[in-house]
């Protein structure tokens, strides 16, 4: 920390607050919650629903006060406004690595927290599916009871929705999207902050649902099964909640970055197009996560205060927790998966060194799909005997979502036709996408089909469907914006060679595991089973096998990104010749992105143009985006 | 250069004076030609042997359906494989991999094949949705001399009543050849009643009375399951049952206690 810009007082609290004061917070604040409400209680038939409730509500303030989330709404409401040193500090300003703990502004240091998280909870979620693999191995397996299999499908499910929902938003639209747009930071780097550190305090409620009995309704958590659920259900509700402010709050800071904080020249047509697939995801996510948060709510009064908005025995309905959930449920898979689709765009562009092929209905298209999803919740509903003349227009809307989703096919192999293609590690992961949604998107319609659905509904068959999709898509997708954008978050070259023998490993095992499911659903197994009929044994047998070797896929993937952080080649500001912004400032970024403001004079897809001639420009210091001497803006290798 | 001159030269070179088979469109419309023979195999070979024996009407719409709709698929799935394949077999840089390939040709898009692209995939939706349609609303016609079940779910079995009788049983059996209802409803949580070889399934609802229809179609054994997560011991929440000749059937009521002429009556068989 050679001689700081700032005093030695600047950040007022913010000095002193860290995870361990977040932590110690969210204990103390835990635990008087705990008490009160069970003093208050004793005897009464409320319970210990309410004591649960309570206790992670407490928690979760009390870990956010700890942590500094409320400190500038507090000083603004009582007439102090910070400094601008105290904005320096909470940017980060000479912590060293001390403020990846802190309540930090700085939009890279928030993507990079981001990135940890989703890694810890991928641990997490696949270390539970391992479990339920390992206890399908046989079919009356006695590794675990029914209860706790159930609360693991249940947690493993929410886990990975979750680390799905931020793994390309949370770490990359944070870190990249600003400077690729040219700005200094998010428009509003406190909630950025903020939407970190709440997240973080869902974590432990979420994790904290099998000491209380666990969740054994799956991570639909279908009524009235789930109000009837022991009291893990009520955490569980305060988790979604929880984090549905914290997805809301990301959304609209990047809907309203990319308005607002745009550099000079930097149109709305020359945004790179993954900076469109974080706009829709993220305002898509604003329609559908409410829906989240409406229905949790009502889950949390029917259990704790006696309402019935989905006991149907006192007057609710099964069918309305399964309308409001899907409502959310649908657009979120798009929420999941436009993000990590645009980043791989964006790599298969870099790596065919050609445009992205057909760039506006690439953006028509995403924002047909974000529209049609929020039509089309009822096709998870087909058997439910709920409105059966609604299930044509479903099956209309549904089918018609594989249009926009064809431009996407269209797009990436129309970018990669007739390229130079550059095979370094991202672009695997681009081939992998091809491949596995193509069997996840035709999979897709027989499930769309109302006649092949009422076989296929709730059977192993829609579980290898969506996880073709999500990990299939949506994950190798974002593994792919991990390996490309590597380089810029860690200032280190990721490790090939190593990177690829983790590439095969993720991309057999992915087929052996899901082709596995897949001939589970066709033979006519049940999901979510503990145990289950000896005719499927060879095909449980052989998913098993394959969610091995892909969680040690991952596992070396693990290994290589930390071997290449500790022993990596330095990364040049521009390993793959890239012409997006973010490629322009040094590596490791500065502080504020740009040392000089960009302006912009063409979008980032110039390749196979000629350089645009230098003498045209109409003032000297003002270097057009794609050029690789941007004057003051750091070195290009 | 403008992009539409390229997009020309693009053009050109497509249609330029070598044999179709040895430029690029031709050795991917052999890929393609191969990947969709593949395809097609599979979705006439792969239902036939994966799926369970369907035994009702509804059971061989899903087949159909299944093997209809991957038919369709294969095409447009060796399309995406064959371009892709063929971009890593000739276009692949094998220079140094350090050092990035020349640019490649800056086409921005390609106005016909967009187009083109987009009909195909409207037209597949339309055809889509017209067999959809057309087999669920086939599936929906309630038939005259329809034979009447309850179905129960609760906590973790499955119970079945014929109405007429005072039958209930654990163990559903249905006559052959005679289209039949389930009127599905549940006493505690939502179960799904899922006769797995009939290929086709509908949610027990608490509070709600569910239909279901179906026409066995051949004899034989079939299994019942749940499909939605009912709890604690949903795994073991199946029932198995069969479908018998018309007199069987009666003879299996009578057995169960129903007297003979409501056996009959139900059965429709003839009392003679």
């Amino acid at each position: 920390m050679e001689d700081s810009p700032i005093g030695p007082r600047a950040g007022g609290l913010y000095r002193r607050q860290n995870f361990v004061t977040a932590l110690g917070f969210g204990i103390v604040l835990g635990f008087i919650g705990w008490l009160v409400s069970h003093q208050l209680l004793q005897g009464s038939n409320w319970g210990s629903d309410m004591v649960v409730t309570v206790t992670m509500v407490a928690w979760v303030v009390g870990f956010n006060i700890g942590m500094g989330t409320f400190n500038a709404p507090i000083r603004w409401a009582l007439g102090h406004d910070p400094s601008h040193e105290d904005e320096l500090y909470a940017a980060g300003v000479g912590q060293g690595s001390s403020r990846y703990w802190k309540f930090c502004t700085d939009h890279k240091v928030v993507g990079t927290q981001y990135l940890v998280l989703v890694m810890v909870l991928f641990g997490v979620g696949g270390t539970l599916a391992m479990m339920i693999r390992t206890q399908l191995i046989t079919p009356h397996s006695s590794f675990l009871d029914p209860q706790t299999y159930n609360a693991i499908v249940t947690i493993h499910g929410m886990c990975m929705i979750i680390a799905t929902i931020i793994m390309v938003s949370g770490p990359f639209t944070n870190f990249v999207v600003p400077i690729m747009i040219g700005a200094k930071d998010m428009a509003f780097p406190r909630l950025n902050a903020m939407s970190f550190w709440v997240v973080v305090s869902a974590v432990p409620c979420l994790l904290s649902t099998f000491f209380l009995g666990g969740v054994n309704a799956g991570w639909t958590t279908y009524a009235p099964l789930s109000v009837q659920a022991p009291p893990a259900m009520d955490a569980f509700a305060i988790t979604i909640i929880t984090f549905v402010v914290s997805v809301t709050v990301a959304g609209i800071n990047t809907i309203v970055t990319v308005i607002t904080m745009r550099a000079k020249g930097m149109t709305m047509g020359r945004l790179p197009i993954f900076v469109w697939g974080s706009v829709i995801g993220g305002a898509l996510g604003l329609y559908a996560m409410p829906a989240f948060l409406m229905a949790m709510t009502g889950m949390i009064t029917d259990r704790v205060t006696g309402t019935s908005f989905f006991v149907p025995q006192v007057g609710g309905s099964a069918w309305l927790w399964e309308n409001v959930f899907w409502i959310m449920g649908h657009p979120e898979v798009y929420v999941i998966l436009l993000p990590p689709v645009a980043a791989l765009l964006e790599v298969a562009s870099t790596f065919s060194r050609k445009p992205v092929f057909g760039y506006k209905v690439l953006v028509a298209g995403m924002v047909a799909i974000a529209s049609l999803s929020i039509m089309v919740w009822a096709h998870h509903m087909f058997t439910t005997g709920w409105a059966p003349d609604l299930a044509g227009p479903f099956m209309l809307t549904t089918e018609l979502i594989s249009i926009p989703t064809g431009i996407i096919f269209l797009c990436v192999i129309g970018t990669i036709w007739k390229g130079s293609i550059w095979t370094r590690l991202p672009m695997y992961f681009v081939y992998l996408f091809l491949w596995n949604f193509i069997i996840g998107g035709v999979t897709g319609i027989y499930l769309s089909d109302v006649p092949a659905d009422q076989f296929f509904h709730g059977d192993m068959f829609v579980t290898a469907h969506f996880h073709y999709t999500l990990l299939g898509g949506a994950m190798i997708g974002a593994t792919a914006a991990l390996c490309y954008w590597f380089p810029k978050v860690t200032a280190r070259m990721l490790n090939e060679r190593i990177g690829k023998v983790a590439f095969w490993m993720i991309a057999i095992g992915i087929q052996i595991t899901y082709f596995g499911q897949f001939w589970e659903g066709f033979q006519g197994m049940p999901r979510r089973v503990a145990y289950y009929d000896p005719i499927f044994l060879r095909a449980n047998q052989m998913s098993t096998a394959g969610a091995y070797l892909l969680m040690l896929g991952w596992i070396v993937l693990l290994y290589a990104m930390i071997h290449s952080i500790r022993h990596g080649k330095r990364a040049p500001a521009n390993p793959w010749y890239s012409k997006t912004l973010e490629w322009h400032v040094p590596t490791p970024v500065p502080m504020e992105n740009f040392l000089v403001d960009p302006v912009v004079t063409s979008d980032p897809y110039t390749y196979g143009e000629p350089e645009p001639e230098e003498p045209s420009r109409p003032e000297p210091e003002l270097v057009p985006v794609g050029t690789s001497e941007q004057s003051g803006t750091g070195g290009d290798v | 250069m403008s992009f539409e001159s390229q997009a020309d030269d693009i053009e050109h070179d497509v249609f330029s004076g070598e044999p179709f088979f040895s430029r690029p469109g031709g050795k991917i419309f052999i890929i393609w030609l191969i990947l969709t023979a593949v395809g097609v195999l599979i979705g006439f070979y792969a239902p036939h042997h994966l799926l369970p024996s369907l035994d009702a009407s509804t059971g061989t719409d899903v087949f159909r359906t299944i093997v209809f709709f991957t038919v369709l698929a294969a095409p447009v799935a060796g399309f995406v494989y064959a371009v892709a394949a063929y971009s890593l077999i000739a276009w692949r840089h094998t220079g140094d991999q350090d050092e990035p390939p020349p640019d490649g040709p800056a086409v921005r898009g390609n106005g016909p094949m967009t187009v083109l692209w987009l009909v195909v995939s409207t037209l597949l939706v339309i055809v889509l949705l017209v067999w959809g349609l057309a087999v669920w609303s086939a599936q929906q016609v309630t038939h005259p001399n329809t034979l009447q079940v309850n179905v129960t779910g609760q906590q973790w079995f499955w119970t079945f009543s014929y109405p007429g009788t005072n039958i209930e049983t654990r163990s559903l059996v249905l006559p052959l050849n005679r289209p039949v209802e389930f009127n599905v409803t549940s006493v505690d949580v939502t179960h799904g009643f899922w006769p797995v070889n009939m290929g086709n399934q509908v949610d027990a609802n608490p509070g709600e009375v569910t239909v279901l229809r179906t026409t066995p179609n051949r004899m034989g054994h079939f299994e019942v399951r749940c499909s939605q997560l009912c709890g604690l011991y949903h795994s073991f929440m199946y029932a198995s049952g069969s479908v018998v000749t018309p007199s069987q059937f009666s003879r299996w009521l009578r057995s169960q206690g129903a007297s003979a002429t409501s056996a009959n009556q139900i059965a429709r068989v003839s009392t003679s």
